[in-house]
């Protein structure tokens, strides 16, 4: 069959982000485990106590959710991406007879990234937990305790994860192999094109619009991975206003390495998903610049729409988790960070531009001929 | 005047390396009409390929009046095919987002030509402008590359089996058209065909053989598309 372990590896991305989702819930759950396994806790340290865990519970129900989020999102995307590619070797085993489910569950191997992601994430939170904990009680306040494993979170952080992710992608392929034999064979993006009107304009000044309709998938993930990326820089620098500086830290590396995993991956993506186009228009003559502008520079909005949806997104999810987890609990009242709405909106044109101009070196240097023959 | 000199070109690396070509020398002066003959496999392609800028050669030259484009950089070969190349692929390459009509006008508007919906009327597609490549058979594929490399009023027009997916009738056409444009605008045709009798119609005539050129023969007379054979 046409899926292996190979392609699983592709999936890279959304095992770097369940390995960090892994990461956290595991390292504050178990804390949270072995810190309410206590009989007795004496009064002074109560309010550190509490404080405790709610603050885990806090972190590991927004990372949590968020990150599974981002990686359902990202594997929809993914394989969305993967059927549309290899829709020529699809089409042709479903062409010779071979069943919708028999081609489909192949695609449980993708499980696999999310595994991989798991699995690492895992261990090196339990290699890091006695850090951890010494740092967590610091001043002594708590009793010493033990870093104790917990059979049960292995079953929800690597088990069902993995089982879940495996059963959504082979259900997706089941419902994307849906789509006639026909269309599987036929390059992707000629099936869905309706006969919309095109005015008639110069070749350049239709080309933006034409460019973004036919791939509306790529206008998705540009966006959305600028509401990532806000919302994770931003979150992790309000951080430092609200938690103590090691966990602010740690959420501030997480966040970082995210927030440009998911830029990079979507310009990737994008820049992937033009060359073609591009390389043809070069081969007549247009100059790089030209292509890229109309071309890539047509997603350029989006990213700043999905950037702003982010920053508010942001706002009312810290809003709200601070209001239900720290209710009974003294901390400062959160107020809309604009010193980091500042430094994430720099970092997010810098990188944005960067990876682009970045990308227009690479392309200019390879043969248009492999381009086009990909 | 195009002047190619011993141009080699290799694939792959290890055992898999494979000689494509293998010191090839042609020229073609211009208004020519040169038409390239060889078994599949021979190296046509990739020939045409380097000849157009597309793809450099491993060791040689190719000369445009004198000046040498495999020393060429980047964007000075993006300008010099903006001035001066044509193609028609084996494989289209149409974008498959864009209608006929926007498909033509992105050669046209290189060019600054406002009359390609000549172009698409000769090549027998008015009445196809508005639909997309998915919504065309092979064919009418083919002719919509066609309209577009001709639109674009190239001085060196290179043809990858431009009639291969079109029947004897609409072949004979546009080949007619290709050699009347020829003719009337002074353009060098460059192109690469499995169809014997179209060599008949061309001024000079290659063979290709694993990667040497086994013969150049200069036609005494030339055929018009209507007189060669099918
Ligand atoms: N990118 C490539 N990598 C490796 N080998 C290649 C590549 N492109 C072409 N070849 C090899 O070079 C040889 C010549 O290819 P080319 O496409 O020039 O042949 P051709 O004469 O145009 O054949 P046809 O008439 O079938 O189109 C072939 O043996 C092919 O396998
Ligand atoms: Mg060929």
């Amino acid at each position: 069959m046409v899926i292996g372990i190979k392609d699983a590896l592709k999936f890279i991305g959304i095992s770097i982000v369940v390995c960090c989702a892994a990461f956290v819930c595991t390292l504050f759950l178990n804390y949270n485990l072995d810190l309410k396994s206590f009989g007795n806790i004496p009064d002074a340290a109560i309010p550190l106590y509490n404080a405790q865990l709610s603050m885990g519970k806090a972190i590991a129900a927004i990372s949590g959710c968020g990150l599974a989020l981002t990686s359902v999102v990202l594997l929809v995307f993914y394989l969305k991406n993967y059927i549309n590619a290899h829709g020529k070797q699809l089409g042709i085993l479903k062409a010779m007879g071979y069943s919708r489910f028999s081609v489909a569950k192949h695609f449980w191997i993708f499980g696999l990234s999310v595994f991989l992601g798991a699995a690492i994430g895992f261990l090196a939170a339990y290699l890091y937990m006695p850090t951890f904990y010494r740092v967590q009680n610091a001043d002594g306040l708590l009793p010493e305790f033990a870093v104790r494993f917990h059979f049960e979170l292995l079953l929800y952080l690597i088990v069902l994860p993995t089982l879940a992710f495996a059963c959504l992608a082979v259900l997706y392929a089941i419902w994307k192999l849906k789509a006639p034999v026909l269309n599987l064979l036929r390059e992707n993006c000629t099936k869905t094109i309706k006969a919309h009107k095109e005015r008639d304009e110069s070749f350049l000044k239709g080309l933006g619009s034409a460019t973004l309709k036919s791939k509306k998938l790529l206008i998705f993930l540009i966006a959305f991975s600028a509401f990532c990326f806000s919302s994770m820089v931003q979150m992790s620098l309000s951080m430092f206003d609200l938690a103590s500086e090691t966990f602010a830290w740690m959420i501030l590396m997480i966040g970082l390495i995210l927030a440009f995993m998911t830029l990079l991956m979507s310009l990737s993506s994008v820049v992937k998903g033009n060359a073609k186009t591009i390389a043809i228009m070069r081969i007549f003559g247009y100059e790089y610049s030209v292509c890229s502008n109309r071309i890539l520079g047509a997603y350029r909005p989006f990213s700043y729409v999905g950037f702003v949806v982010g920053t508010l997104y942001q706002f009312a999810l810290l809003k709200i988790m601070l209001g239900v987890f720290f209710a009974d609990v003294d901390i400062p009242v959160y107020t809309f960070d604009w010193k980091a709405l500042a430094v994430a909106l720099f970092a997010f044109v810098a990188v944005y531009e960067l990876v682009l101009f970045l990308y227009a070196q690479r392309i200019k240097k390879l043969p248009l001929k492999s381009v086009m023959e990909e | 005047m195009i002047a190619a000199k011993g141009i080699c070109k290799f694939y792959g690396s290890g055992e898999n390396r494979q000689e494509v070509l293998k010191g090839v020398d042609l020229n073609v002066s211009d208004g020519e009409f040169v038409v390239i003959l060889g078994v599949s496999g021979s190296g046509k392609s990739t020939l045409l390929n380097i000849l157009s800028g597309l793809e450099r050669a491993d060791s040689g030259s190719v000369q445009y009046d004198g000046t040498d484009i495999l020393r060429l950089s980047d964007s000075e070969l993006t300008k010099f095919r903006k001035a001066q190349v044509g193609f028609i692929f084996q494989q289209y390459y149409l974008l498959p987002h864009l209608s006929v009509e926007k498909n033509v006008r992105m050669g046209a508007d290189l060019a600054g030509n406002r009359n390609y919906a000549d172009v698409i009327e000769a090549v027998g597609l008015a009445d196809k402008r508005k639909k997309y490549p998915g919504e065309l058979s092979g064919g009418e594929q083919q002719r919509v590359a066609i309209a577009r490399a001709l639109a674009k009023q190239p001085k060196v027009l290179f043809c990858d089996e431009p009639t291969g997916a079109l029947d004897e009738g609409t072949g004979r056409q546009i080949l007619d058209y290709i050699s009347k444009l020829q003719k009337s605008s002074g353009i060098s045709v460059i192109m690469v065909t499995h169809n014997q009798n179209i060599a008949d119609m061309a001024d000079s005539v290659v063979r290709l053989n694993s990667g040497t050129v086994l013969e150049v023969r200069e036609n005494g007379k030339q055929k018009s598309a209507y007189e060669i054979g099918w």
